[in-house]
């Protein structure tokens, strides 16, 4: 027994030194994130906004998204009782899917990348990594849930009592254990690390769908959901700490469950097998084109699925929009404008939220190109009649093709599940929706040219375009709260572009950040056709 | 005979680098060249040239007649490349791959696909994250050996292959040579260059240190001399020619250099001669001396 884990301790102490950056981020980001919200939420609690508040998220949809309260009024739900109602299912989330991603990378991957085989050839047991992994992960969750514990605390809020606080760091904490251990436990049976990863992320999806549907039919049915125990602890109100016991015996035994998978698997075999491929490919790949919608496929559909949901989560609150807006001042002073009605302004500002994700996925897509180039994918192809300009003008074709479709179900969905909400008080047609969508075409257009321009030009840069979109996305999204300066502002592309249907339609300027970004795409193919191709350097 | 590689006075520089210095060789229609030097020499920044991948500072490269980065697309249509370490998207199967690498080319024989893919024992269906090294390679080596193309580079095309599969893969380039078409080829295995290169160029360090067919070479350098005689063998040491001078008791072993063969063996049969063994040299020992020289 003691001989499979010889020299874990040793491998502990390697990655907390190897690991000490990612784990500042990892702590510090997601504690402050979890945590540090409190004086905003005091500003919403203001007034009628804590009631406004509690009316607003018994809509199912509301629920389905950030789940239920246990409290019965408006009148007893506290800054506290709110602050873990909308928070804590999120941070949980966040925490889960860290945990796989971190789990999944240091055993399965790098039993994938041959690593592991240099260490065991040291004195080091047959499990050693994976429960020097475990213990490094329980050492961070640790360390996160006293942050967020000692942040709240610190805020001295009334409702945020010390016993609340520790709890809803506890359970964040917990979220990360179980997480870890669905990750530990995929990490044996699947054949490869993408598979682990992507079944463990896939399950954490799943339960939280199904805690969705539970959460608004039947609570109680909820409770054996895994998923669950990490918010149904009900931190400020109840205080409940049988879920958190039951996630902690939960993670224990996924993780006892691991081992005994681990310990009876050879190294670099998994428990499924791995599916068969085709012996000939399809016509259908035979082509640049093929193969990058071939490449592509998984990360493009999720996508183009996640902005139907955000559509649609966000489409459903307009059936409750007058109750929300008149009861929270911060609320109305983002959205207020005397002309245009509140479902108006809503969709106006929505919208910026929305197009700055659906920017995200034609920026994947360009830098793409990069990374597949970088991973010597394309080595053997360069070398036959396929010219540069056909791998770059079938990246922009596909980026520009998800932009397009991005648009079109972000903001489809949204104006279907919001005419629905609204019934016959809906003041807005369906190509309203659309319409104030497309408007937003340029900026999406302008993010794709930024990224081709650095794929000619500066391939290393390519990351920043996603940094420069994070910037203009906050900006638009504060902008409204914080009051900023003009120029400050229109450092961010959209700010350029009226919000349809609050302000009226400008072609000009429509006109001229789409030609901007078609030059910024020439420019960039330019680039491409000249310069040295990067293999792995 | 046409050329169907030329390049001469290549240079190429990363940074502050200079990876390439002044390469000059050719590869003449129907000849296999062998391309041979050190770690980190510049055998794959030169074929990366060839290939239209990264541009050259200075010099020339043509393919056909035709300029390299200027009409790699006329020349793409006619060669076929194996990289060294050849990478896959891991969920296509190594014969979606195959195929498609083939289509893309333009010029693949179905039929050779398939008789290649048993040569080689190949599972076609397996997804490519599952392959072994090896059989990475094999996917690659299928690709290019199943297009019909009148000139392939090689760069280290059999690393991570077994001996076998190495064998095999010398029996295929060999069917090739005699279908008269041009083979660059650099490796670090100097069995396989010795057994298929009709032509070696040595590069070290950027430039070109060496050219010619092995034969040439072997003139150019020494061979093992193994000499018994009736006199003292030690006179021997200071004949001109004579390195690497050994004794032991009336047998001497030494390396005899090319050029001066006539007077050695003038010196030695004044001695008298009792035995004379003389070890032509290996593809090795030619290497040797320019990588350490
Ligand atoms: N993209 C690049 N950026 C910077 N330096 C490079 C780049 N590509 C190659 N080099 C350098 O150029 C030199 C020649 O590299 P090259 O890959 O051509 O060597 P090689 O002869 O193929 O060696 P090996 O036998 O190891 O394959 C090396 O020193 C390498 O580090
Ligand atoms: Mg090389």
């Amino acid at each position: 027994m003691k001989e499979k884990f010889a020299g874990w301790n040793i491998l502990f102490l390697l990655y907390l030194k190897r690991d000490w950056k990612k784990m500042m981020i990892w702590i510090v980001g997601l504690g402050l994130f979890s945590a540090a919200y409190v004086p905003a939420f005091e500003e919403i609690a203001k007034g009628q906004g804590l009631s406004g508040m509690y009316e607003t998220l018994q809509n199912p949809a509301m629920i389905a998204m950030v789940g239920p309260t246990p409290v019965e009024t408006g009148a007893e739900y506290t800054l506290g009782a709110m602050y873990s109602h909308e928070m804590l299912l999120f941070c949980g989330l966040f925490a889960m899917v860290i945990a796989v991603l971190h789990v999944v990378s240091h055993t399965r991957k790098e039993e994938n990348l041959g690593l592991t085989e240099i260490i065991r050839s040291f004195q080091i047991g047959r499990q050693a990594n994976s429960l020097a992994t475990m213990m490094e992960v329980v050492f961070i969750n640790v360390l996160l849930a006293l942050l967020i514990s000692g942040v709240m605390i610190s805020f001295g809020v009334d409702t945020i009592s010390v016993e609340g606080a520790f709890l809803f760091g506890a359970s964040i904490g917990m979220a990360g254990m179980l997480g870890a251990g669905i990750a530990l436990v995929m990490a044996q049976i699947m054949p490869a690390s993408s598979g682990a990863t992507g079944s463990a992320l896939g399950i954490i999806g799943l339960l939280y769908i199904i805690r969705a549907g539970t959460d608004i039919s039947n609570v109680d049915l909820s409770m054996i959901n895994p998923l669950r125990w990490t918010y149904l602890t009900y931190p400020f109100t109840e205080n409940n700490w049988m879920p958190f016991i039951f996630a902690l015996i939960f993670s224990l035994v996924m993780v006892v469950l691991a081992f005994a998978l681990e310990g009876a698997r050879d190294m670099g075999a998994g428990y499924l097998p791995e599916r068969e491929g085709r012996e000939r490919a399809r016509k259908s790949l035979l082509s640049v084109r093929g193969l990058f919608i071939k490449i592509n496929k998984g990360v493009m559909i999720s996508w183009l699925v996640a902005f139907v949901m955000i559509g649609a989560a966000y489409g459903s609150i307009y059936g409750d929009m007058q109750t929300f807006l008149e009861s929270n001042e911060i609320v109305q002073q983002m959205f207020a404008n005397s002309e245009a009605s509140i479902e108006e302004s809503f969709t106006g500002t929505i919208m910026v939220v929305m197009i700055g994700l659906v920017s995200i996925l034609p920026i994947v897509l360009v830098n793409k190109l990069f990374a597949e180039e970088n991973r010597s994918h394309l080595s053997q192809l360069y070398a036959t009649r396929v010219t540069r300009s056909q791998f770059y003008w079938t990246s922009i074709g596909l980026a520009t093709f998800a932009g397009v479709t991005g648009i079109l179900l972000a903001a489809g969905t949204l104006g279907g599940t919001a005419i629905t909400a609204m019934g016959d008080q809906s003041a807005m047609g369906i190509l309203d929706f659309l319409a104030a969508g497309f408007n937003f075409l340029p900026a999406v257009l302008f993010f794709t040219g930024l990224a081709a321009l650095a794929l000619g030009w500066a391939p290393k840069l390519s990351k920043a375009v996603y940094v420069y979109l994070a910037y203009s996305f906050l900006l638009n999204y504060f902008g409204g709260i914080a009051d900023l300066p003009e120029w400050l502002l229109n450092t961010a592309i959209q700010s350029w572009i009226p919000r349809i249907p609050l302000e009226d339609f400008d072609l000009l300027i429509f006109v001229t950040i789409t030609v901007i970004s078609i030059a910024m795409i020439v420019i960039g193919h330019l680039g491409y056709n000249r310069r040295d191709l990067v293999e792995g350097a | 005979m046409p050329e169907i590689v030329n390049i001469q006075g290549l240079q190429k520089t990363f940074g502050k680098f200079q990876a390439l210095r002044d390469v000059t060789f050719t590869v003449n229609a129907g000849e296999v060249v062998g391309f041979i030097g050190p770690n980190g020499a510049g055998k794959s920044t030169a074929i990366r040239i060839l290939l239209g991948i990264i541009k050259r500072d200075a010099g020339m490269a043509e393919i056909f007649g035709k300029d390299v980065w200027k009409d790699s697309l006329e020349i793409h249509k006619r060669i076929s490349y194996v990289p060294g370490d050849v990478t896959l998207w891991g969920n296509l199967s190594g014969g979606e791959i195959i195929d498609l690498f083939l289509k893309l080319h333009g010029r693949g024989d179905q039929q050779k696909r398939d008789y290649l893919i048993k040569r080689f024992e190949l599972d076609p269906k397996k997804k490519a994250k599952g392959y072994s090294k090896g059989n990475r390679q094999k996917v690659g080596l299928i690709a290019a050996l199943a297009a019909d193309s009148d000139l392939y580079i090689f760069d280290e095309p059999t690393s991570g292959l077994d001996p076998l599969m190495e064998a095999i893969f010398q029996e295929e380039v060999e069917k090739i040579k005699e279908a008269g078409k041009s083979i660059l080829l650099s490796s670090h295995i100097l069995s396989e260059v010795e057994r298929l290169a009709d032509r070696v160029v040595i590069i070290r360090q950027g430039e070109i240190v060496e050219t010619g067919s092995l034969d040439e070479l072997r003139h150019l350098t020494r061979s093992t001399v193994t000499l018994a005689t009736e006199g003292d063998v030690a006179e021997m040491a200071a004949v001109n020619g004579v390195f690497d001078f050994e004794q032991k008791d009336h047998q001497a072993t030494f390396s005899a250099d090319h050029k001066h063969l006539d007077d050695i063996l003038r010196e030695a049969s004044k001695l008298g001669v009792k035995k004379f063994e003389s070890v032509p040299p290996t593809l090795e020992d030619l290497f040797m001396r320019h990588y350490e020289g």
